[in-house]
């Protein structure tokens, strides 16, 4: 479903990604995890086409995204949600139209469906009546959750996580891996999941990339990351330090 | 005999080559660096110029935003216009009598010459100054902002051009909006000039409202500059805009990009359409 080959991009003559490769496969979660400034969130961009690699390709559903005219482009995303880590709402619009925003863009729906959807989805995520209120006033929680609606409102069959749960408390943050495993479990969506907490999306992946420095240093299922003798994950996994990482 | 023994030297001859070439380089790289920066500039306007006329041609219409962006730039900027023009017709009126009394004491071409300034030159380009500083300056920084909170990303997430949603309403409210408060400042000025010309010089109106200078070539260059200038400057500062990179900082980068990059195109414009004004007028 998702296929990652050989991707390498430089930042100012400098390796941020050096030959990543992996595989989703349909139906499944990826957790992509590493330290910060390993060049997770790159990979993200690059997997749904917002930055340009420097080598190497990612495919969807068998399509290579690279190369992809613009309109060719759009019409893929229609079928990948991305919520971003930093919520990335539009502070000119109310939560609402946010919501709705993906859906307008499509232009398959009239507006009364429209508002009907978008409500059903504020009641999913818990928010029911803050449709009128503006990114401004709400906390960072309530701000990811819309995020997240925004991203699954159009139904897409892939949806990429960047750290759903960065800065929430536990509270927030077990509401957004139960609405991740539903995604998974009722959807059939095929997901990446990038988080630094991996209490929370031990449960929810069913494999895992470790990358550092720009390098996939682990790739393999839930049980082997479990069981791995390699110093770099077992630490990560684990959340000790011997000074491997960084 | 030092400097023998130092020419004599392979090591020093070789380093002293190397610097020379160095400074050779840093010379070069000083004038072309400037160069490549202004030829990529052009180049990245042109091709965001040609993406927006084709939305607007073939686009998503939505009048709504254009109006919200007509009523930010019009509406928002009229009293600014009307104060600095105002100012500005009666220190140039006030100079211009001043300096005429001293060499011939004759005032009856003062209104007259003075419309004909305004409506070729001051209106529209100190109009499209200040609407580089406040409009400019305001759209750079809010798309700079949206780009570094990844919303420009979001929107093109959510299957939206964002040249096609953020700089079309711009493009088309400021082409429309220069125009008008070019016109509104050129009547403002000319007004403010003849309060300045009754009040200090005792030039009546009837003797100041004269129209007798004022052709349709005048009004034809004035409006040319508007339509030009209200084009290049949402242009300029929406590139700005959606070429931010490294947050804050790079917002603050884009906002002076804009108006310095905004002013320079102003200017340059002003003497391209001046001097094919000229062309023109002296063809037919």
């Amino acid at each position: 479903m998702i296929e990652v080959r050989d991707l390498t991009k430089y930042h100012f003559g400098r390796p941020v990604l050096e030959n990543v490769s992996f595989r989703v496969k349909e139906g499944t979660n990826l957790g992509l995890i590493g330290p910060g400034g390993a060049g997770k969130t790159l990979l993200l961009k690059i997997i749904c086409g917002l930055v340009e690699p420097d080598s190497g390709n990612t495919f969807i559903k068998g399509q290579k995204v690279q190369g992809l005219a613009l309109q060719e482009l759009t019409q893929l995303r229609f079928d990948i949600g991305l919520l971003f880590q930093n919520y990335a709402l539009f502070d000119y619009l109310n939560v609402t139209e946010n919501i709705a925003f993906p859906l307008r863009q499509a232009g398959k729906h009239t507006n009364k469906e429209i508002l009907k959807m978008v409500q059903e989805s504020l009641n999913s995520v818990d928010l029911p009546h803050i449709g009128h209120q503006y990114p401004n006033e709400l906390s960072g929680g309530m701000k990811k959750r819309v995020g997240f609606a925004r991203a699954v409102i159009p139904k897409p069959p892939i949806v990429l996580y960047d750290d759903p749960t960065a800065g929430l408390d536990p509270v927030t943050s077990s509401k957004i891996f139960l609405f991740l495993k539903a995604m998974k479990e009722e959807r059939g969506v095929t997901s990446i999941t990038i988080s630094h907490d991996i209490e929370g999306i031990r449960d929810i992946c069913d494999s895992f990339v470790l990358l550092n420095k720009g390098k996939v240093v682990f790739y393999g299922s839930r049980d082997e990351i479990e069981n791995t003798q390699l110093s770099l994950a077992r630490q990560f996994w684990h959340g000790f330090s011997d000074d491997e990482l960084g | 005999m030092s400097n023998q023994k130092q020419a004599a030297d392979p090591r020093m001859q070789e380093e002293n080559d190397q610097s020379s070439a160095g400074l050779v380089s840093a010379f070069f790289a000083a004038i072309g660096e400037p160069i490549v920066y202004v030829t990529r500039t052009v180049k990245e306007l042109s091709a965001l110029f040609l993406v927006t006329i084709k939305y607007v041609i073939a686009g998503k219409r939505r009048p709504d935003e254009v109006v919200a962006q007509m009523f930010e730039i019009g509406n928002r900027s009229v009293v600014f216009i009307a104060v600095t023009l105002g100012f500005l017709g009666m220190i140039l009126i006030y100079q211009a009598g001043f300096q005429a009394m001293k060499i011939t004491g004759d005032l009856t071409l003062l209104g007259a010459l003075f419309l004909q300034l305004l409506m070729r030159e001051f209106g529209p380009t100190i109009t499209a100054l200040m609407i580089a500083t406040r409009v400019g300056t305001g759209m750079a920084a809010e798309l700079g902002s949206m780009v570094v909170t990844d919303q420009v990303d979001a929107m093109k997430m959510c299957a939206a051009e964002p040249i096609e949603y953020l700089v079309v309403p711009r493009f088309i409210a400021s082409t429309i909006m220069v125009i008008v408060l070019t016109i509104v400042a050129v009547l403002i000025s000319y007004l403010a000039g003849a309060l300045t010309a009754y009040t200090a010089f005792d030039v009546n109106f009837r003797t100041y409202f004269d129209l007798g200078f004022v052709s349709y070539f005048d009004i034809i260059i004035g409006l040319t500059k508007a339509l030009a200038y209200g084009m290049t400057i949402p242009i300029i500062a929406c590139h700005a805009g959606l070429n931010v990179f490294g947050g804050s900082e790079g917002v603050g980068r884009a906002t002076t990009q804009s108006v310095v990059n905004a002013s320079l195109a102003v200017v340059v414009i002003d003497f391209i359409i001046s001097g094919l004004g000229y062309v023109v007028l002296a063809l037919f």
